[in-house]
């Protein structure tokens, strides 16, 4: 669905001029095609009448219009673009978890720009990814979904089920960055902030098994956001 | 809600129950009263106006013998049993001193003579036909004996009829009891379920019950009234605390959102120095480490409200617990710490998996941090009838017995130059409460030992 440039199309519905201009520009800055909506009425027209990769919406709007209700509407009328849900309402919020059931994400404000950049990145790949693929390659190491096998270089690595799942969900996204909460959300199915660095201490025991013969690291660290999976440190790395 | 169905199975705390056995209580004594006093008044005042009689017309006979010896005696019994008055029941005996019969209509002398001076019962024979009688025995002063008496087949008669009477009364009594028991718990029933049912629904989440009116103006209808007015407030206050809290969220998280996006973009701009940018980066810390704050507050506000019961399920702590364990192992053989779990079977309790989850984390996180290198940290689940009790302890440093009361309000601390805010315990007590359970507190000698109690959900 990329336009002609190869770009992908973003919309953000978001009330607040500074924030939407902001998320706007980083966006720009990652590839993204953007395009704001101010209120309820002219982001569901928006929404609605041209053709988006993603749409990001903040749940508060002016006249007290709740942007679920335009997420709501979309979906009656057969639209199925990923929606990220922005909430100034704490994470307690009920109405929060059926969203997340419903194939799409929220995050609440405020938020980093990099956790937002990975879970529109996220949301569009999940989208548009075909069927899943039951073997998972990257460089030497490959993972097999049916038979739980790993192996790098023809070494078997013997993991327990949740490093077999933190691994799968890292091989699925290859060359993405994965935020500690998205990595927690994904994985555990937790959306609670667990105070110490849990998610690090997974991830280097992970990475441990994934190198024990001292081969060259897979699994990066994403300096104050998360890792990344790559079989190439050089490209892709953006800063 | 256990009481929910304990009036079936323990009768005796229904209301109903108690009210409608009071009652047969009551309807029972007031029976026996007023038939002692029909059995006084009939078969009693018969029975003393036949002994009277008896009485007298012994008296007037030994008068008799007195005056006119043996023959006007004979002659005075032959006359009474020849009339017709009671002829069918006076009973009459004149024996010599040899006990040979003289005069009457009674075969031979009745038995033991001696206690019959003032009247008794006693067997006897009147022509060839065994009775039971009331006699009086006389002896006179020739050494001849007189009895006179009376047949008690009329008393009995009537006395088997008002023993019968009695036995019918006490059965429809019984029944009426059976009957009022019954009539008394629906009828309670049916005015107290519905006033029962709003009330699980509302402690359950749904505020916006309220009990249907009955159409009456009794007691229970003006309760329900009571109940809704009451219902209605607390619904004004918990929306009053979610408008705030949810006005505070937008109005605080959207400028918030707006500084920490400016002071981003500030940081990556090529032209600020190293020293610039540490200040900027620290700001950004500082507004992280606020927001942090902000949304342990709120969330502790919203759980207190009760804001999120409508979700809750049924679901296995135990299985809680062994995720929360699973995801800490690999922190614990980080720090040479040991886990250990141990579970009861059949520990369903209602709640939200992600909340309980972050409780017990939050509680395993402590205990691991607290207790160091090495630190044994223990779970365990037992079980109650109605109740669901989870241990965890460490064998940390524990915590002064001074300050364990004060664990888990808000924004205390027992260290302050760790990192923290001091919400940490206090959203584990928010969440627990949210779960109708209780925490506790208590030194594990040493260490820190935490229960947690919640209500059992049995299926």
């Amino acid at each position: 669905m990329k336009d002609a440039v190869g770009a992908w199309r973003c919309l953000v519905i978001e009330d607040d001029e500074e924030n939407a201009n902001y998320i706007a520009r980083e966006l720009q800055e990652l590839g993204y095609q953007t395009q704001i909506g101010r209120d309820g009425p002219s982001g569901l027209q928006l929404a609605s009448t041209a053709n988006w990769d993603v749409i990001i919406l903040d749940r508060m709007l002016p006249d007290e219009v709740d942007g679920l209700s335009i997420l709501t509407t979309l979906r009656g009328l057969g639209n199925k673009t990923p929606v990220l849900v922005l909430s100034a309402l704490s994470a307690l919020d009920q109405r929060v978890r059926g969203l997340k059931a419903g194939g799409d994400d929220y995050l609440t404000k405020p938020f980093a720009i990099s956790e937002l950049a990975a879970r529109t990145e996220a949301l569009i790949r999940r989208s548009s990814s075909a069927a899943e693929n039951r073997k998972l390659e990257i460089a030497d190491l490959t993972l097999d979904l049916a038979s739980r096998r790993v192996e790098r270089a023809g070494r078997l690595i013997t993991l327990q089920p949740r490093e077999f799942r933190l691994l799968a969900y890292f091989m699925m996204n290859p060359d993405r960055v994965l935020t500690r909460t998205m990595l927690l959300e994904a994985v555990w199915d937790y959306r609670f902030d667990p105070q110490t660095n849990v998610i690090d201490v997974h991830v280097s025991r992970l990475r441990g098994k994934l190198e024990a013969d001292g081969e060259c690291p897979l699994i990066h660290t994403e300096r104050g956001t998360g890792y990344r999976m790559t079989a190439d440190l050089q490209s892709n790395r953006k800063k | 809600m256990t009481g929910n169905t304990g009036s079936m199975h323990r009768p005796w705390r229904s209301v109903g129950f108690r009210l409608a056995f009071y009652y047969g209580l009551l309807l029972i004594i007031t029976m026996i009263v007023t038939i002692s006093i029909i059995y006084m008044q009939t078969v009693g005042v018969l029975y003393q106006g036949m002994t009277r009689q008896v009485l007298t017309v012994s008296q007037k006979l030994t008068t008799r013998f007195e005056n006119g010896g043996p023959q006007a005696l004979i002659q005075d019994i032959k006359r009474e049993l020849g009339d017709d008055q009671n002829s069918g029941t006076e009973l009459f005996l004149y024996v010599d001193s040899t006990r040979a019969k003289l005069a009457g209509n009674l075969d031979q002398p009745p038995t033991k003579v001696d206690g019959l001076r003032g009247g008794d019962h006693r067997l006897m024979r009147r022509r060839g036909q065994e009775i039971s009688g009331y006699v009086i025995a006389r002896s006179l002063s020739d050494g001849s004996q007189l009895f006179v008496g009376n047949d008690l087949h009329d008393q009995e008669a009537m006395d088997s009829l008002v023993t019968r009477g009695i036995a019918l009364a006490c059965a429809v009594a019984f029944v009426l009891l059976i009957g009022g028991l019954f009539v008394f718990r629906q009828e309670l029933d049916r005015s107290v379920e519905p006033i029962r049912r709003t009330l699980t629904r509302v402690a359950a989440g749904e505020i916006k019950e309220r009990v249907e009116p009955m159409g009456k103006e009794d007691e229970f209808a003006l309760l329900a009234n009571d109940i809704n007015s009451m219902l209605d407030r607390i619904e004004a206050l918990m929306s009053g605390v979610r408008n705030v809290s949810d006005t505070i969220a937008h109005n605080l998280r959207t400028p918030l959102t707006r500084i920490l996006l400016r002071l981003r973009t500030a940081a990556e701009d090529a032209s600020v120095s190293a020293i610039e940018k540490k200040h900027i980066d620290d700001a950004i810390a500082d507004i992280e480490e606020l927001t942090l704050v902000f949304e342990k507050l709120l969330q502790i506000v919203e759980a207190e409200a009760g804001a999120r019961r409508i979700d809750f399920q049924p679901l296995s702590l135990s299985s809680v617990v062994n995720e929360v364990v699973d995801f800490y192992e690999a922190v614990a053989e980080v720090q040479q710490a040991k886990l250990a779990f141990t579970s009861a079977e059949n520990c369903t309790v209602m709640g939200d998996p992600d909340l309980l989850a972050g409780a017990i984390a939050n509680l395993v996180d402590n205990a691991l941090k607290y207790g160091g290198i090495g630190t044994e940290v223990r779970l365990k689940i037992e079980v109650t009838p109605d109740r669901v009790l989870l241990t965890i302890e460490d064998n940390g440093p524990g915590i002064p017995g001074q300050e364990l009361k004060k664990l888990g309000t808000r924004f205390f601390r027992l260290d302050r130059s760790t990192a923290g805010h001091g919400l940490g315990l206090a959203s584990v007590v928010a969440m627990v409460s949210l779960h109708s359970g209780r925490i506790s507190f208590d030194s594990a000698m040493p260490g820190l030992k935490v229960l947690l109690e919640f209500p059992r959900h049995l299926p």
